[in-house]
């Protein structure tokens, strides 16, 4: 991840980062990033997402 | 009472059954064991001394009126410092929760007081029941009782550490990524993730509403039979946990595993970076179940990074929700490890976070086609012994993908158990994972390998705790 972009997720999160920290921090993202390319892959429509909403809290599965 | 370990619960519930035992004298032992090995463990961020004894004068009196509640009644037991327990302080280890006392019991800690049981302290964490080991907290980072330079792993530290040194023979854990199976291989004790909906978490800090599962970690899985049947089933107060019958956990015990189906996930041990030590030993659980009687074939998972994708993307996402608030107004009051893992949240977009959940569909669905074939998997849960505790990854990026959080993904229950030791003396671990709800199965498995493979006969010995 850039260093523009890092700073602009920063700051629309309204996060603070110590400056000694702050590298550190952007490899960390930038490897986290590289990790969840394989939600790129496409997905067919029907795969619709685990956490759909349930509205019967307790109901029998 | 001796000053070694507490017995199993399964021998003190017989004992006390018998009028053998005395409930007062088993709960002095536990707050004895726990005082004494509190300066080389810090296992414990609350011993609970007065309401323990209590509560043991109280268990006596029951039981000797013939008011006996069940099998546990009369046993000590501790819960990760991330439960309520209605009077007492509830810090999930963290400067943010010092003072933040608990005004009703989480619904797992109502049903283990209405067992009968003692509560005799709270456990140390990871923060929030995330981060990792940290030393910039108000209380110090929990130590492996096999060799109290290792790591216990986490988040359910304290527990692991509890248990290992027979402080009490149950702690209650949670798991959102392997935060009681962790601990559980660590330290040489079993450690059950339920299936994700099995057992109530309202009462208990959330970490990831739809990852976090709670449950115990005990020394046999007899114990652990013995504590699912008093804490699984339905709450309605608790919107993921679902309405389904509770079996008999104990009984099934009794069935052996003659004709059942094995998968043996060995291919996935590449994926986790599995040590040579920690593979063999699951080679020879593999064996030693066939010998048994159970056909073991070998399976394959999906890629480790699919899975880790949907736990961290799932996992991060939700956190960073929680915690949001307090890491914008006062992130010096959380551990830096603490704080920059929560922060990765931040980084994850609403196609990432919904994509992640579709994936996951898609990966749990591939995990029950195996058991179309197979009755439980085995798996590993570690890639080898505990590393050094000051050598831990305390970076805001794991380096090593974890084994464990798979299953926290397809929502499947998954118990970890010793199955060997390292050559440096500490503990390896199995997985044994089984179908959604099949808790039972699972425990079926694991009691018959346990009582064939016997590694729960050798404890940490209070020489190797440096006493």
């Amino acid at each position: 991840m850039d260093e523009h972009e890092f700073t602009a997720a920063l700051r629309r999160a309204g996060l603070t980062i110590p400056e000694e920290r702050r590298e550190i921090m952007r490899d960390a993202v930038t490897r986290f990033q590289e990790l969840l390319k394989v939600l790129d892959d496409p997905l067919a429509y029907e795969d619709e997402p685990a956490a759909l909403p349930r509205y019967d809290a307790g109901a029998k599965r | 009472m001796s000053a070694g370990p507490l017995p199993t619960l399964a021998e003190a519930g017989r004992k006390i059954a018998a009028g053998e035992l005395s409930p007062v004298a088993l709960t002095e032992a536990a707050l004895a064991r726990a005082e004494a090995l509190q300066p080389k463990l810090d296992a414990f961020i609350e011993i609970t001394g007065e309401r323990a004894r209590a509560a043991a004068r109280r268990a006596e009196r029951e039981i000797a009126g013939g008011r006996r509640r069940g099998p546990l009644h009369g046993i000590p037991y501790s819960l990760k410092d991330i439960y309520d327990a209605a009077g007492l302080r509830t810090t999930a280890h963290s400067r943010l929760l010092l003072d933040n006392i608990a005004t009703a019991d989480a619904a797992t800690t109502a049903r283990l007081e209405a067992a009968g049981m003692i509560l005799v302290g709270k456990l140390a964490t990871h923060e929030f029941a995330t981060g990792g080991p940290a030393f910039d907290l108000p209380f110090p980072p929990a130590r492996n009782p096999w060799n109290t330079a290792h790591f216990t792993g986490g988040s359910s530290s304290g527990s692991g550490a509890a248990v290992a040194a027979g402080i009490v023979s149950l702690a209650m854990g949670s798991d959102t990524g392997g935060s009681i199976r962790l601990p559980a291989a660590y330290c040489g004790t079993v450690g059950l993730k339920p299936t994700y909906g099995r057992v109530s978490r309202r009462g208990v800090a959330p970490l990831c509403y739809s990852l976090d599962t709670t449950g115990p970690l005990t020394w046999t899985v007899e114990d652990c039979a013995l504590a699912m049947q008093e804490l699984a089933g339905h709450d309605p107060l608790d919107p993921g946990s679902a309405d389904l019958p509770v079996p008999d956990y104990r009984a099934a015990l009794r069935d052996g595993i003659k004709g059942l189906r094995i998968g043996y996930c060995r291919a996935f041990n590449r994926d986790g970076d599995v040590g040579t030590e920690q593979m063999a030993a699951l080679d020879q659980a593999a064996q030693l179940l066939a010998k048994l009687g159970a056909e073991v074939a070998e399976v394959a998972l999906p890629p480790n990074a699919q899975f880790q994708a949907c736990a961290r993307t799932i996992s991060h996402s939700e956190s960073f929700a929680i915690h949001a608030a307090d890491l914008q107004k006062r992130p010096e009051l959380y551990a830096r490890v603490t704080r920059e893992r929560l922060m990765l949240g931040a980084f994850v977009t609403a196609r990432q976070y919904v994509q992640a959940q579709r994936l996951r569909r898609i990966l749990t669905r591939k995990v029950d086609a195996l058991f179309e074939t197979c009755d439980v998997l085995l798996t590993a849960v570690i890639p080898g012994p505990a590393p050094v505790l000051e050598e831990t990854d305390d970076g805001p990026w794991r380096r090593q993908q974890p084994l464990a959080s798979v299953f926290n993904v397809t929502g499947h229950p998954a118990m970890a158990q010793p199955c060997g030791f390292a050559a440096n003396g500490l503990p390896l671990s199995a997985q044994l994972v089984g179908r959604a709800f099949d808790e039972a199965t699972v425990l079926r498995v694991g009691r018959a390998y346990e009582q064939e493979a016997g590694w729960t006969g050798k404890r940490p010995t209070l020489a190797t705790l440096g006493s």
